[in-house]
C-alpha cells in the first residue's frame, strides 16, 4: 500500500492508502471528513469538489496516492474558529441551501473563484459553478449567495 | 485490487521501464477519465504508473519552424489559457476551453485524452483537422504518428503495449488559415453530441486551404480529404460546403446513445459544418 503524506485543512496527515483509492474515499473513510460528498463518482456532479493546492478538483477522480505533498482543503476547513467563512455566511443568509448535498462543493468552488477574482460578473460566477450540479435546481439563490459574498469581500 | 502497485517515476525512461515491467500496468496522468473508469470497475490495472511528476513532460513550446509542441501532461486549462496558443492555434485553444468543466480542465491532460481515444472527446477531431502528429515514446525511442492514423477505433489507438504518448505536435496553420471548434451538446460541459473542427483559408474569394473533421460522428474523427480537395481554388459557396458536408455525413457512422440517435447526429452534420465554416469566413 502506498504511503502518502499530505496536508488536509492545515493538518499534516500520513496515510497508507490503496493504489486505486480515491481522495474522496480517503477523506471520508480514513479521516472521517464526511463533508465531502459522494455523488456520481464519475466527475460529473461536483459534489466531491475539494481544493487541491487551491484549485477546485474532483476528489472522486483524484487518487489519494497522487496527493503526496499536496495541500487539500475540504468544507471542514472553511470556517475559522467556529465562524463561517464569508461565502458560508452568504449561503445561509441567501437561503442558497436546499437539501445541502451540493453545498460543500459549491462553497469551495465559490471560495476559490473569489480568491482569484474578487468581483466576478454573474456570468463569471455561473461559469465557475458550471461543474457543480444542484439537483434541487436552486441555482438562482446560489448565484445570489456568491454575489453577496463578493460584495462583502474587501475591494 | 488491494495489492496494485503505484509508481511516481521522475523520468519518462523510468516510466517506460515500469510500464514494461508489469503486464497490465497502466499509465495515469490527470486521472480524469481513468479514475472514473476505475470507480466504475471498467478497468483493473495490475499497476499504475503516474506521469504527473515527470518534470518537463507538460512543457508547451513553439519550435523555430512555427510548430507547436504540447507535452503530454499539459492540462486542458493550461492549453486553454496559453496566450501563444490562442494567438497562433485558435482551433486548439477553443477546443481545450470546451472540454468538460473547469475542475476537470485543471487536471485532465492532452496526452491522456489522446491516449484514451474516445471519439466523443474533443481533442481528436481538432488534432485531425490540424494535421497534428502524436509523438510516442517507448524504450526503443520515439516515433511520430499522424493524428489521422493514430485514432484506430473506439478507445483504440496506434499505441502498442509499453508505449506512452509523450507529446502532441501541431504544425503552424497554413498561411491565412483560421480555425474554429464548434461543439454541439445539450448540456454545458457534457461530451459532444456532435463536434466540428474546421480550418479554412480564403484567398481572393476562393478556398486556399480547408480541413473539416467531425467528432462523435463515428469510431474515429471523420474527415474527407478528397471532398476537401474539390473545394480548393473554388469559392466556399453554400452549395460547395453542402457537398463537403454531404460527403462527411456519408462517411460518418455515429452511435445511438443518450446524447442522440445516430440519425439525429447525422442530421446535425450539414448545419454544423456550414456554421463552423461561416464562423471562420466572417
Amino acid at each position: 500500500m502506498p504511503d502518502v503524506t499530505l496536508t488536509v485543512n492545515g493538518e499534516r496527515e500520513r496515510l497508507a492508502v490503496d493504489a486505486t483509492e480515491t481522495l474522496l474515499d480517503a477523506l471520508r473513510a480514513r479521516l472521517g471528513l464526511n463533508g465531502t460528498k459522494l455523488g456520481c463518482n464519475q466527475g460529473v456532479c461536483g459534489s466531491c469538489t475539494v481544493l487541491i493546492d487551491g484549485t477546485p478538483g474532483r476528489a472522486c477522480l483524484t487518487l489519494a496516492a497522487s496527493c503526496g505533498g499536496r495541500d487539500i482543503r475540504t468544507i471542514e476547513g472553511s470556517a475559522t474558529g467556529g465562524k463561517p467563512s464569508v461565502v458560508q455566511q452568504a449561503f445561509v443568509e441567501t437561503g442558497a441551501v436546499q437539501c445541502g448535498y451540493c453545498t460543500p462543493g459549491m462553497i469551495l468552488t465559490a471560495e476559490a473563484l473569489l480568491k482569484r477574482q474578487r468581483k466576478p460578473s454573474t456570468d463569471d460566477i455561473r461559469h465557475a459553478l458550471s461543474g457543480n450540479l444542484c439537483r434541487c435546481s436552486g441555482y438562482a439563490k446560489i448565484v445570489d449567495a456568491v454575489r453577496l459574498a463578493s460584495e462583502r469581500m474587501p475591494a | 485490487m488491494a495489492d496494485v502497485a503505484y509508481h511516481e517515476p521522475e523520468t519518462l525512461e523510468r516510466a517506460l521501464a515500469l510500464l514494461g515491467a508489469t503486464e497490465g500496468a497502466r499509465c495515469i496522468a490527470g486521472g480524469q477519465t481513468l479514475v472514473a473508469m476505475l470507480n466504475a470497475r471498467l478497468v483493473e490495472p495490475a499497476a499504475l504508473v503516474s506521469l504527473a511528476r515527470i518534470p518537463g513532460l507538460g512543457r508547451i513550446a513553439g519550435e523555430a519552424d512555427g510548430t507547436l509542441r504540447i507535452g503530454a501532461t499539459a492540462t486542458h486549462a493550461v492549453v486553454a489559457e496559453s496566450a501563444a496558443i490562442a494567438r497562433d492555434f485558435p482551433l486548439i485553444a477553443e477546443t481545450a476551453r470546451l472540454i468538460a468543466h473547469p475542475p476537470i480542465r485543471a487536471f485532465g491532460t492532452i496526452g491522456g485524452a489522446v491516449a484514451h481515444g474516445d471519439p466523443a472527446s474533443d481533442y481528436p477531431a481538432a488534432l485531425v483537422a490540424s494535421d497534428a502528429v502524436i509523438e510516442i515514446a517507448s524504450l526503443e525511442g520515439r516515433r511520430n504518428v499522424p493524428a489521422a492514423a493514430f485514432f484506430v477505433d473506439y478507445l483504440t489507438t496506434a499505441l502498442d503495449p509499453g508505449e506512452i504518448v509523450s507529446a502532441v505536435i501541431v504544425p503552424h496553420p497554413p498561411a491565412g488559415a483560421r480555425g474554429h471548434f464548434l461543439k454541439f451538446s445539450r448540456v454545458d460541459g457534457d461530451y459532444a453530441t456532435l463536434s466540428v473542427a474546421a480550418m479554412l483559408a480564403v484567398r481572393n474569394g476562393t478556398c486556399a486551404h480547408i480541413a473539416v473533421a467531425l467528432g462523435a460522428a463515428g469510431p474515429v474523427p471523420v474527415r474527407d480529404r478528397e471532398a476537401e480537395r474539390a473545394l480548393i481554388g473554388k469559392p466556399p459557396t453554400r452549395e460547395a460546403i453542402a457537398a463537403l458536408a454531404e460527403a462527411l455525413a456519408a462517411k460518418s457512422d455515429p452511435v445511438d446513445d443518450v446524447r442522440g440517435s445516430s440519425a439525429y447526429r447525422k442530421g446535425l452534420i450539414p448545419g454544423l459544418v456550414a456554421r463552423a465554416l461561416a464562423a471562420i469566413a466572417n
